[in-house]
């Protein structure tokens, strides 16, 4: 029966080209919406590598260009901070923060291989305010200040690009300049830019102030102690300001910054799910309209069908097997289509993406089909055959 | 083979009762020829539908074989058709989309346990049982009316089935071609045994059949043998 399906609709493609080609471009947009939501679904899922509750970003913007002074300045307003018996702890960082809208990278190349990679510039503490993990090594600290070289600590991305199966703790890595990065840590995970961004090679840079003399970082991150609230922001930002005289000063709650994030990872999401959900529900009406109208011109066929020996139940599953059948020509060409992402690694997506997505897609065309074929079918098995047989 | 008791056919509407059938009796007993004829709305489709189990009476007994149909079920009655009925009808039937081949193993694909192998065999031999064995591969509308009939043929011939019902087989041919498909039945009657009941407008063929029935308003109004019963015996 599955040959005789094939070869009928095979026969009829001139009629069901329309059909098919239609089936062909639901998939393809199902494919890409559905590639997006995965990519976004497994990042979700995915370990940050750092607790971002109870952390707030305070932005200071001097008033002034001098850099010594502003750098005095500010060394008091830690100072103070440091005072306040809500805070647990604190690390300048530079404006890639996390959740922060703002990125660096830097080229970073060993053995001959190069990798871009993203470049956060952090104090020592930072690992104690995010709460993150270095799962190999060390984090860098006070016994780096007499190295030469600049101390980093490596995501496992970054490691797995550049050093592949070799430890690179100890690794000297060339700066610009005639010296070097000294790879001193390992992390396994560190997404800052959002819960729905892929783990990108990235490297954690040591700022140490007496060494970065000319710089001045305007970004703190704070660890608040559970419970912290608008109260305490006021009250801080106030005394803060008090020695600041002039400067800018915003908190933000990484919380906050956070949900921002995500609404601009959803917004498109959403935006797009509801311009393929109108597509596809516009696609099902017209599978359901051409499939009833098909039907309905094929009574004395029915008809035929049922005198040879066809029971109803046969009728039903026969139309909807057509329509299975129609469903797989659509089908076979988006795959063919759909299937050179993976291959071809387009937008340096992991494959593992592109084939859940192209898996979904292929059974939501299979159950949108059965869906739109189910109640002609059962029109079409429901016909007198009688009165089929005399319709011509 | 076949025997009708008391069978009667109302078609009803919201306003409209109409008999087609009105008690009519009738056994056929296997290795018939049997033409049926009548002014056009006297009930011969309904009749023919009523043998073939695609239709209902509205009160009466059809039994096949001696046994009442009444009770079957939609998928048994299915299999009596597939396994017993053929059916030949005045508009052929076919379908465009399928090869002559492919259109003469319709049948076998409902019935299971026949092989692909197998059922390509038999329908070549129907084809070539209906002198159409050099068009397996041509499609309905290249064919003329004639074959397509004999197309038709091959088709309801393909099961071996014990019965088959003609609905005016020869009604949109010429005489020629009309003649070629009567003689194709009368050889399957005559060769095969088989049971054949046709619907027909032509007193010329009905009078190549053994028997004669004619219906007038919805009643069998007379059945009798004919000339060519005797023929038939010889």
């Amino acid at each position: 029966m599955i040959r005789h399906l094939f070869k009928l609709i095979w026969n009829r493609k001139r009629s069901n080209f329309l059909l098919i080609t239609e089936i062909f471009f639901c998939f393809l947009v199902l494919f890409a919406v559905l590639s997006l939501i995965v990519y976004n679904v497994r990042n979700y899922n995915k370990p940050l590598g750092f607790e971002h509750e109870n952390v707030w970003l305070l932005t200071m913007r001097p008033d002034t260009d001098s850099t010594a002074l502003n750098r005095q300045t500010q060394e008091q307003i830690i100072q103070r901070a440091k005072g306040f018996q809500e805070i647990e702890s604190m690390a300048l960082t530079n404006s890639n923060a996390p959740f922060a809208f703002s990125q660096m990278n830097n080229d970073v190349s060993y053995g001959g291989k190069e990798v871009r990679a993203n470049e956060y510039l952090v104090q020592d503490n930072f690992d104690q305010v995010m709460r993150m993990q270095v799962s190999h090594g060390r984090w860098f600290g006070q016994q780096d200040n007499a190295s030469h070289h600049y101390p980093i600590v490596i995501n496992k991305a970054l490691q797995q690009q550049l050093f592949e199966g070799e430890d690179p703790l100890g690794k000297l890595l060339p700066r610009n300049d005639s010296s070097s990065y000294q790879v001193v840590g390992v992390v396994e995970h560190y997404r800052p830019s959002s819960e729905y961004t892929a783990e990108e090679p990235g490297f954690f840079n040591r700022i140490y102030l007496p060494r970065n003399e000319s710089e001045f970082y305007g970004e703190l991150l704070i660890r608040v102690k559970p419970g912290m609230g608008v109260e305490f922001e006021e009250r801080m930002v106030k005394e803060l300001s008090g020695i600041g005289k002039g400067w800018t000063m915003e908190v933000a709650t990484l919380e906050k910054m956070r949900q921002n994030k995500e609404k601009m990872a959803k917004v498109p999401m959403i935006a797009l799910a509801i311009i393929c959900g109108f597509l596809i529900l516009n696609v099902a009406l017209g599978l359901f309209g051409v499939l009833w109208y098909n039907i309905s011109r094929r009574n004395s066929e029915i008809g035929l069908r049922r005198a040879v020996g066809a029971a109803s139940g046969q009728v039903y599953r026969q139309f909807i097997g057509e329509v299975l059948v129609l469903a797989t020509f659509g089908l076979v060409l988006g795959v063919a289509f759909a299937i050179q992402f993976p291959l071809l690694q387009v937008f340096e997506v992991e494959s593992t993406v592109y084939f859940i997505a192209l898996g979904i897609a292929v059974g939501l065309i299979y159950l949108l089909a059965i869906g739109c074929a189910f109640y002609p079918s059962r029109q079409a098995a429901a016909i007198h055959p009688a009165i089929a047989l005399h319709e011509e | 083979m076949i025997t009708l008791k008391n069978i009667e056919k109302v078609y009803q509407t919201k306003t409209i009762e109409t008999v087609a059938l009105h008690n009519v009796n009738l056994h056929i007993p296997k290795g018939e020829f049997v033409s049926v004829m009548g002014p056009s709305g006297c009930g011969k489709s309904t009749l023919l539908n009523i043998i073939g189990l695609l239709d209902e009476p509205t009160n009466g007994i059809v039994e096949i074989d001696g046994s009442p149909i009444s009770r079957y079920k939609d998928k048994e009655l299915a299999h009596i058709r597939n396994q017993k009925i053929g059916f030949v009808f005045q508009s052929y039937h076919l379908i465009n989309d399928l090869s002559v081949l492919d259109n003469v193993e319709l049948p076998l694909l409902y019935r299971s346990g026949t092989s692909a192998a197998e059922t390509r065999h038999l329908a070549l031999t129907a084809l070539e049982k209906v002198g159409l064995s050099a068009r397996t591969k041509h499609y309905p509308t290249q064919l003329s009316g004639g074959q397509r009939q004999r197309v038709a043929i091959a088709r309801a011939l393909i099961g071996q089935p014990e019965l088959i019902l003609a609905d005016e087989p020869t009604g949109n041919l010429d005489s020629v071609m009309g003649e070629e498909i009567m003689n194709i039945l009368l050889n399957l009657n005559r060769q095969d045994g088989t049971t054949i009941v046709m619907v027909t407008h032509d007193e010329n063929m009905a009078q190549k059949t053994g028997r004669l029935i004619r219906f007038f308003d919805g009643q069998q109004v007379s059945d009798a043998k004919t000339a060519a019963h005797e023929f038939q015996k010889v």
